[in-house]
């Protein structure tokens, strides 16, 4: 597999789109391209955020942010009154 | 470097749908008071206060992902509820020198929302919606941009420009692909395309989006 062919494998990896069989060849050519291969990898992860960015931002209900925060405060809360693990 | 993932994700259980946020700056997102790491950082020390804010700051986006992956309102609210405290839990393995919160949070939020499409049975409601409104498919994907927001420069037109610049027939598979998370025979299965066309498609798709973005990066 050529480093273009690889790129074009990579932007389908990176959102789960590679088939079985094309996974062993990808995951092959990512160990022969080393460090090359990975840094391209991570930068293929900008089409996560990009696809996200393109959507128009949708309001939540103000009850969702009232329960998470109060279940973050009290799971603190039991931690800091459990005993230290021995 | 990825991560484990669903193996009940037809087409992507060893691949990463779960795997490091990203590397570019191409979309940031200028904010006052502390930056999205330092809110990571604060989180990671557990300090609710850190996690208030970068709910304040991402929740729309959180969402709007969300809900155009499982096409439920009240499903995307109690996902968003999780997604955020999956972040909280999950804080320690977020590492700013690997990428940017919003990164990995659109991940996170990306895998938890088709697992739940999966799991809960929801995949047939949602065709039947789409079915129910096939005119604004596949361009449901940048819907409601208008002309006056592209030109407006934000980052969310910017994106939307660069997403809806490319063909249609691209759009498509893209957007099964990504929000759906559908494998390539499975969208050569539902859209009856050939599977090399639905191969060739979505890489000529996110190549353009790709390069779109690191043109964006570099004029930045």
């Amino acid at each position: 597999m050529s480093f273009e062919e690889f790129q074009n494998s990579a932007r389908l990896y990176v959102i789960g789109a590679l088939e079985p069989e094309e996974l062993q060849d990808f995951e092959a050519a990512r160990k022969v391209y080393g460090v090359a291969a990975e840094e391209f990898i991570n930068q293929c992860y900008s089409l996560h955020e990009a696809f996200a960015l393109s959507l128009k931002p949708a309001k939540a209900s103000a009850a969702i942010k009232d329960r998470l925060m109060a279940m973050v405060r009290e799971r603190n809360e039991r931690q800091s009154q459990s005993p230290p693990k021995s | 470097m990825s991560s484990p993932v669903d193996p009940s994700l037809p087409g992507a259980s060893a691949q990463a749908l779960e795997g490091p946020p990203l590397t570019t700056d191409a979309q940031s997102t200028s904010h006052d008071g502390p930056s999205d790491v330092d809110l990571m950082t604060g989180i990671q020390t557990g300090d609710p206060d850190a996690l208030s804010q970068l709910y304040d700051r991402y929740n729309g986006i959180v969402k709007a992902l969300v809900l155009r992956i499982i096409h439920n309102e009240t499903e995307a609210d109690d996902l968003l509820q999780e997604v955020f405290l999956e972040i909280w839990n999950q804080a320690k393995n977020f590492s700013a020198q690997k990428g940017k919160p919003l990164g990995w949070m659109v991940t996170l939020a990306r895998r938890r929302a088709i697992d739940a499409l999966r799991k809960r049975q929801a995949y047939a409601r949602a065709e039947e919606r789409l079915k129910a409104e096939p005119e604004r498919q596949p361009l449901a994907w940048v819907q409601n941009t208008t002309a006056e927001e592209i030109t407006s420069g934000d980052t969310r037109a910017l994106m939307a420009k660069v997403i809806s610049s490319l063909p249609e027939a691209q759009q498509q598979v893209i957007d099964l692909a990504f929000f759906r998370g559908m494998s390539q025979r499975e969208i050569a299965a539902h859209t009856n395309i050939p599977l090399g066309t639905v191969k060739t498609r979505l890489e000529l798709g996110l190549k353009k989006i790709y390069d779109s973005l690191k043109e964006l990066k570099d004029e930045l």
